[in-house]
């Protein structure tokens, strides 16, 4: 078998990997209908995927799903990028020094182990019920995973590769640039990855705690009125968000570590 | 049988067991969960006096407290999970507009609950005064939203003329740090709150302005049509807790500590005060018995909010049919 033929076969794999992907949604989606149809089940308990589709046609035209959707996206990416920002510089110190880790790690991890929903009431009663305390819990819910990647991936770089550096009289700065970014980077990304998705989680316990705008509100509201489509709508909608969102890393994650692809081949 | 197991896998995600579930058995106590829409409260002494003077045993019910949030117990009730639940009249016509069929059958309160609240400072002694404040409520919904917007229909105006700001329940500290002008709340608590932590406030209870269809015990037409008799016997049992609570609600108070943990610990004095309060807004002639105007007065509020489009029929709502 050539080349040719080998690229052939894997590009054909790849197709039908992804066609099995709408394969599996279909499937899913039908499976849900036929529940919905023949369960005996109403609207509001579970509702179809017609109700569903219906009620987000209703809320796409009448502007709410567009006002609450930009609410949500915009604290997601403030959180996300500010949680990120902290973290990766954080990160960058704590890599470097074992005893600021040692001295920091027992506040660090004992932060994982307190539950936003539980203190999302009073980060809003400290913060206020608007966009800051929403933005706060996505940085913080960010924040955790991209330390720990960026901790990891710059302890991740050989010791060697340091020796050649400063063999070549380079400066920290180059350091930095040339060999702990790029050589951190992958496992950064793993680490932005989780977080992105995750944001998404931190501004709706933030709007489902108290707000006026967002995905969160509109669950809050679906909930309230019975609505049960509204609500599948709203969670369908912070799916598609945060995979939007992971797609987006990913897709940087891509551009920026194109190099490693020219190295492999 | 596809139903059968999609029931019993929604009924294991809501955390229920089948004690939830009405049974007659010969002789045997039907046992009963109540989801009450709220954390235990000195508000629910009736229903532990109920519980503890044995006239819930009397009407062979034995009953569990299911502290859930309010909607969860009305879709309890709306797919026959559960025979009852403790839920604000908002609740009923909401609920019976997206096809639940729950019944509203026995009042508990006979005013609407909520108030709106603020510092004498800012001089808000009439709805009208609300015009152009900012007002904090813990979201657009239940009854403290239905309760703000029904005040303001009442002085002619509507949503547009205010702030609204979702700050969860936080209206206390909202209101005392002035990050608020005003907050819509329940009579009974913040109020309480606000003049024991030494602030002079203004109330505007909506029951002043608008008669509302307010709390009270709701259950399906599937148990009415089916198992009346339970109906009549709990609503017959809570009433009579009711009774007991209005006329003697010291005794009521020193129950209800078993079933209130923070209770014991609390200021008394508020608490005491929080009772007197809820006491003042159950009081009536006829205990239990549901006005039609209150219904039709809620029906009327919530199609101009938006929160039902059509007019809903008034009658199926609520009965009074099964108030000795």
């Amino acid at each position: 078998m050539d080349l040719n033929s080998l690229l052939k076969l894997r590009h054909t794999s790849n197709r039908a990997r992804r066609w099995l992907g709408f394969i599996s949604l279909a499937a899913g989606i039908l499976a849900w209908w036929l529940i919905a149809r023949y369960g005996g089940l109403p609207a509001f308990i579970l509702p179809s995927p017609a109700d569903v589709w219906t009620r987000f046609l209703r809320a796409l035209v009448n502007g709410e799903l567009a006002r609450h959707t930009g609410a949500t996206l915009l604290e997601v990416s403030l959180g996300l990028f500010s949680g990120a920002i902290f973290a990766t510089m954080l990160g960058y110190v704590l890599a470097k020094s074992r005893m600021l880790e040692q001295i920091l790690s027992p506040y660090l991890v004992a932060s994982q182990a307190v539950p936003l929903v539980a203190i999302a009431p009073l980060l809003v009663l400290w913060f206020g019920p608007g966009i800051f305390s929403k933005i706060l819990i996505c940085g913080l819910i960010v924040f955790f995973p991209v330390l720990v990647n960026t901790v990891v991936g710059i302890r991740a770089v050989p010791p060697a590769y340091y020796d050649l550096m400063r063999s070549l009289h380079a400066s920290r700065g180059q350091i930095l640039r040339y060999l702990e970014i790029p050589a951190a980077l992958p496992i950064f990304f793993g680490g932005l990855r989780i977080g992105a998705t995750l944001s998404v989680i931190g501004a709706v316990v933030g709007e489902l705690v108290g707000a006026n705008t967002g995905l969160g509100v509109l669950i809050n509201i679906g909930r309230g009125t019975f609505d049960t489509p509204m609500v599948f709508v709203a969670v369908f909608t912070l799916v598609a968000l945060a995979l939007f969102l992971y797609g987006l890393v990913a897709w940087f994650e891509r551009r920026l570590l194109n190099w490693q692809e020219h190295i492999h081949q | 049988m596809l139903k059968k197991i999609v029931l019993i896998m929604l009924g294991l995600a809501l955390g229920l067991s089948a004690c939830g579930t009405p049974k007659s058995a010969n002789g045997a106590l039907t046992k009963i969960s109540l989801p009450m829409g709220y954390i235990p409260n000195i508000q629910f002494a009736p229903f532990y006096i109920a519980v503890e003077k044995g006239y819930l045993k009397d009407a062979g019910i034995e009953i569990t407290f299911d502290y859930k949030f309010e909607t969860d117990g009305v879709a309890l009730v709306g797919a026959n999970n559960v025979p009852f639940a403790v839920v604000s009249g908002e609740q009923v016509p909401l609920a019976r507009a997206q096809g639940l069929p729950v019944v509203y059958v026995a009042a508990w309160y006979q005013k609407y609950p909520v108030a709106v609240v603020s510092k004498t400072s800012q001089n808000i002694q009439t709805p009208a005064d609300l015009k152009g404040k900012k007002i904090g409520l813990p979201g657009l919904f239940g009854a403290n939203y239905i309760g703000l917007d029904a005040l303001l229909y009442s002085a002619g105006l509507t949503e547009k003329d205010v702030t609204l700001d979702s700050i969860g329940f936080n209206q206390v500290e909202a209101l005392a740090a002035d990050r608020e002008q005003a907050a819509s709340v329940y009579t009974a608590n913040e109020p309480v709150q606000l003049k024991a932590q030494g602030y002079n406030i203004n109330e505007l209870q909506v029951a002043d302005y608008v008669k509302l269809a307010s709390n009270g015990i709701i259950t399906n037409e599937k148990t009415i049509a089916e198992n009346p008799n339970l109906v009549r016997n709990f609503v017959k049992a809570f009433l009579h807790g009711l009774s007991d609570t209005i006329a003697n609600p010291d005794e009521a108070y020193t129950i209800s500590i078993k079933y209130v943990d923070t209770l014991a610990g609390a200021d008394q004095k508020v608490q005491k005060e929080i009772l007197a309060r809820s006491i003042d807004e159950w009081k009536t002639d006829r205990l239990g018995i549901s006005d039609p105007q209150a219904w039709q007065n809620m029906n009327d509020t919530l199609l101009k909010m938006g929160s039902i489009t059509k007019p809903l029929d008034v009658s199926k709502m609520f009965t009074n049919n099964f108030i000795p």
